[in-house]
């Protein structure tokens, strides 16, 4: 399987290139165009976790997710696939496969709309972080991966990684992904409650432990209120 | 030493169009796409093939008029850009061939260019997109526009294109319009335009344009952030639970 990433920044797209017998998963709705044998399937993802916690939990959290599985069948083959909003893709190894690129390989917890597209070694979860995530205000379910490939990650505008050794404060609205060896709690910004709100910052990640955190320029949700805010009224 | 006739800039995010028009010669620009001219340029909105034409045209999505930008006596230099931001690509009909063009994105052409629309019928891309496509024929460059950057690719045998990301493709190609049932999110997902599986197949030897992203996804990413008109409790209860429902999407 080969791949690359076109028109960075602000309008990528994953061209992959499959050999006879191989696979890609992707989030439903990011194929954009594709060779005319491949054989697609889309399936409902729901959470892991059984019994009423587990589904408690699900429930709360909303966890489910359609990805889409792409087979070459027994000649090559190659599609394309794109995020649904303006902005870039980068991808990130896991496992060993992390390590032979030169990263730390650890698995991520990926935010539901930073998730486009995964090899087939790539373990796709739906995660749960607990009800703090719910009261960021951001999106509620996050996906947990793990196993060992690549996995492609889409950001709303550009997309940066920071080296957290220590602690480090984000923005909820602007994560796009963390390794799992960090930590987090969901926090004020300011030293007060109204300082926080009337700030602006409203609620913010506080990361703890070392590890690497993928962030995006732009806030999608600050984005949908500010344009969709002023949208003429739509009927209930 | 050659003069360059046209150039594009700042693609594939803000993609602008600079033409370079010899005295005396002509372009056809779709309206209201005229960003800046040289002074000795001038205007002349006309509905280009007659009224039929000029219907035809509205149908498929682009304005009525087309507008007509001619250097008198001198040189001078055109900056054409789309109404959305995106990517410009160019072609040139050699008269062996027409290209057709999903129905908003046409920017400009030379006059030795025709362009038509053509009905679709059900073979249309009916997955919310427009039932017209255009038709350029004839001989001369042609300019078109996309939302995101262009991919050009080159189909030899059999491809599948998502009917929303076709920009244009060369009609010595077959095309069907069908559904993918693999793709399909249809009973699993409502009120989104798209994500129903349709797509085109081509078939033959020719190019495809298609487009990085779709209008319509950031349609469907702002819709849960309209306001909402409450007549009553229930009916406000309701779309209180329709707007928590679209964060679970």
């Amino acid at each position: 399987m080969e791949f690359d990433l076109l028109k960075r920044p602000d309008s990528t797209v994953v061209h992959v290139s499959l050999s006879p017998h191989e696979e890609i998963l992707a989030e439903a709705g990011a194929m954009v165009a594709m060779s005319g044998h491949l054989q697609a399937e889309t399936t409902l993802r729901k959470g892991k976790g059984g019994g009423i916690l587990g589904g408690l939990k699900r429930m709360l959290a909303g966890e489910s997710i359609f990805l889409s599985t792409f087979r070459s069948g027994n000649s090559p083959g190659d599609l394309y696939l794109a995020p649904k909003l303006m902005g870039d893709v980068c991808h990130v190894g896991i496992g060993s496969t992390g390590s032979a690129l030169g990263g730390s390989g650890s698995g991520l917890v990926v935010q539901s709309t930073g998730y486009l597209a995964s090899t087939p070694g790539v373990v796709v979860d739906l995660g749960f972080q607990g009800l703090k995530s719910f009261f960021s205000g951001e999106s509620i379910f996050w996906l947990d991966i793990s196993g060992d490939g690549v996995v492609f990650l889409s950001s709303f505008g550009a997309i940066y990684e920071i080296e957290v050794d220590g602690s480090y404060v984000v923005d909820t609205g602007h994560i796009v992904a963390f390794e799992k060896t960090l930590t987090f709690t969901v926090t004020k910004a300011g030293g007060s409650w109204l300082n926080a709100i009337l700030g602006g910052e409203g609620l913010v990640m506080r990361f703890q432990g070392h590890g690497k955190l993928y962030c995006q320029t732009h806030n999608a949700g600050a984005f949908g209120q500010l344009v969709g805010s002023q949208l003429p009224a739509r009927e209930a | 030493m050659t003069v360059e006739t046209y150039r594009i800039d700042h693609a594939p995010a803000y993609a602008g169009l600079t033409l370079q028009l010899k005295a005396g010669e002509t372009m056809v620009v779709e309206s209201g796409a005229m960003a800046t001219m040289d002074s000795c340029i001038t205007l002349k909105s006309k509905m280009k093939g007659g009224l039929l034409q000029g219907l035809g045209r509205m149908l498929g999505g682009e304005s009525l008029f087309l507008s007509e930008f001619t250097a008198e006596g001198r040189p001078g230099q055109l900056y054409v850009c789309p109404g959305v931001p995106g990517d410009i690509e160019h072609y040139c009909l050699d008269g062996s061939r027409s290209l057709l063009i999903q129905s908003s994105g046409f920017v400009a052409a030379r006059p030795t260019v025709t362009i038509d629309t053509q009905f679709q019928g059900m073979k249309g891309f009916f997955s919310g997109e427009s039932l017209f496509l255009l038709r350029a024929t004839g001989t001369g460059d042609i300019w078109f526009s996309s939302f995101g950057g262009i991919l050009e690719v080159p189909v030899t045998g059999d491809y599948v294109v998502d009917t929303g990301y076709i920009v244009a493709f060369e009609d010595s190609l077959n095309y069907s319009v069908e559904m993918l049932g693999g793709l399909s999110l249809q009973g699993l997902r409502t009120g989104i335009l798209g994500g129903d599986g349709l797509v085109c197949r081509f078939r033959g030897q020719g190019k495809v344009w298609i487009q990085t992203r779709r209008l319509h996804n950031l349609i469907n990413f702002l819709e849960p952030f309209r306001p909402v008109k409450s007549s009553d409790s229930l009916t406000s209860g309701f779309s209180l639970l329709k707007f928590l429902g679209s964060f679970f999407r």
